[in-house]
């Protein structure tokens, strides 16, 4: 095993401490729009998903499906242009049903993770 | 993943030994592209719990665990522990670990005496796991160095061998009647103490029980929770050991009701420490701990096995 610099040691306990307290290493979801559980009256244009770290594009993906399983997005999943850690897939008009996002996401140091979550259309 | 092990062994009036303490942890798999680290199991993270181990075998660091309880026994003594542990995932899902813990103890009406503890040795593997149902199951054991801390503080000068199983499961996959359980997860560990003196057979069990607060806001319901709440799992653990012969007497063990808080490279967790019975002790304890994501800090170097992928 390599062995590891004092100074390096130091320097991590440094950043402990001084870290934001709301950061993970791996990419969790931290908020989506239409939100995590809500009911919505109108049918999104698209599912926004941001999270707590940048994304690798290539190894992320961003998912709808109906309550039967069906996928129901454009599959057009992507990084925003201008926000790494924000992915959006756009949907058509859906009617009225549960409906399941699933997401996969690699972080930039290569850790994946991965989700889900309901929303509801009325 | 890794965490300390405590027990609460408390011996009649002439027994050198008041309490041992021991340790373990945990894995991760690599994917050809990505890395998976700390406690992942489909949709979950499993956290490293503070009283009880739990079953995943991954690099990790403890450093430090600072705890302090006063065990019953003749005398009573209070406890200050300062403990450390450290994993290393040799080959896929299997790891190697060793911990320490360095005491003070106080005695009522007796000295201080202060020093090392027993080290030990654990090696665990990751046997099983099933992403959709949030579950894992893994085998392990610990072997507690006989001799190998200070007599002064009670080290014992016989090996305890102590074969494991370790389980997790989280309740993900409940039907959505019941999403607010959902974020609940059990962890829990089966153990039995093979000592090589005349010292008696224990049973070691233990649960964790925790509410993640980060599951419910990212994959039930968004409540609008803020940071730092947003961030902390509650939960419960029981730590318990069961004396089966050679006049052990009756279970102890404590009930600890505690919280972590998940940061980008490190948890914080803190517990009471209550003692089930008199046979435990009388008084409340508390421990807290620092638990290093090395895998994030230095992934160059861990969050992957020595040999194999």
């Amino acid at each position: 095993m390599k062995t590891i610099p004092l100074a390096r040691w130091a320097l991590a306990i440094v950043l402990f401490l001084t870290m934001p307290s709301h950061a993970w290493a791996h990419a969790f979801l931290d908020h989506a729009d239409p939100k995590v559980g809500s009911t919505v009256t109108h049918s999104p244009a698209e599912v926004k998903a941001w999270f707590t770290q940048e994304l690798e594009p290539v190894f992320s993906s961003l998912q709808v499906q109906d309550a039967n399983g069906n996928e129901v997005d454009k599959k057009d999943a992507h990084l925003d242009d201008k926000d790494k850690q924000l992915m959006i897939v756009s949907l058509p008009a859906l009617p009225p049903g549960t409906y399941t996002v699933i997401w996969h996401a690699v972080s930039v140091d290569t850790h994946r993770t991965q989700g889900s979550f309901k929303f509801t259309l009325k | 993943m890794k965490t300390k092990k405590r027990k609460f062994i408390v011996l009649e009036k002439g027994s050198s030994l008041l309490a041992v303490s021991s340790a373990v942890f945990a894995v991760a798999g690599l994917g050809a592209v990505s890395a998976q680290a700390h406690g992942f199991v489909g949709d979950r993270f499993f956290p490293p719990t503070i009283s009880t181990d739990d079953p995943f075998a991954t690099d990790e660091l403890l450093f430090p665990s600072v705890s302090y309880f006063k065990s019953a026994g003749d005398p009573a003594t209070a406890t200050i522990d300062g403990g450390f542990e450290f994993d290393k995932e040799i080959f896929p899902r299997f790891a190697l670990g060793i911990s320490g813990d360095y005491l003070h103890e106080l005695p009522d009406g007796g000295p201080a005496a202060t020093g090392f503890d027993n080290f030990s040795l654990s090696a665990k593997y990751q046997v099983w796991q099933n992403d959709a149902h949030e579950a894992i199951f893994s085998i392990g054991g610990e072997w507690e160095i006989g001799g190998s801390g200070s007599k002064q503080v009670g080290a014992d000068s016989a090996n305890v061998f102590t074969p494991m199983i370790y389980f997790g499961k989280g309740f993900g996959d409940l039907p959505g009647a019941l999403d607010y359980a959902r974020p609940f997860a059990l962890t829990g560990t089966i153990g039995e103490d093979l000592p090589t003196s005349y010292e008696p057979n224990n049973l070691d069990w233990g649960l964790a029980l925790e509410y993640s607060l980060p599951y419910l806001q990212s994959q039930v319901k968004d409540i609008g929770l803020p940071h730092p709440f947003k961030d902390m799992i509650p939960l419960v653990e029981f730590s318990m050991t069961t004396p089966e012969n050679r006049g052990g007497g009756q279970t102890t063990g404590t009930i600890n009701p505690g919280v972590l808080y998940e940061t980008k490279y490190f948890q914080i967790g803190a517990e009471a420490i209550i003692p089930l019975n008199n046979a435990t002790g009388h008084d409340v304890g508390a421990v807290i701990q620092l638990q290093i994501f090395i895998d994030d800090i230095f992934p160059k170097v861990f969050g992957h096995p020595l040999f194999g992928k």
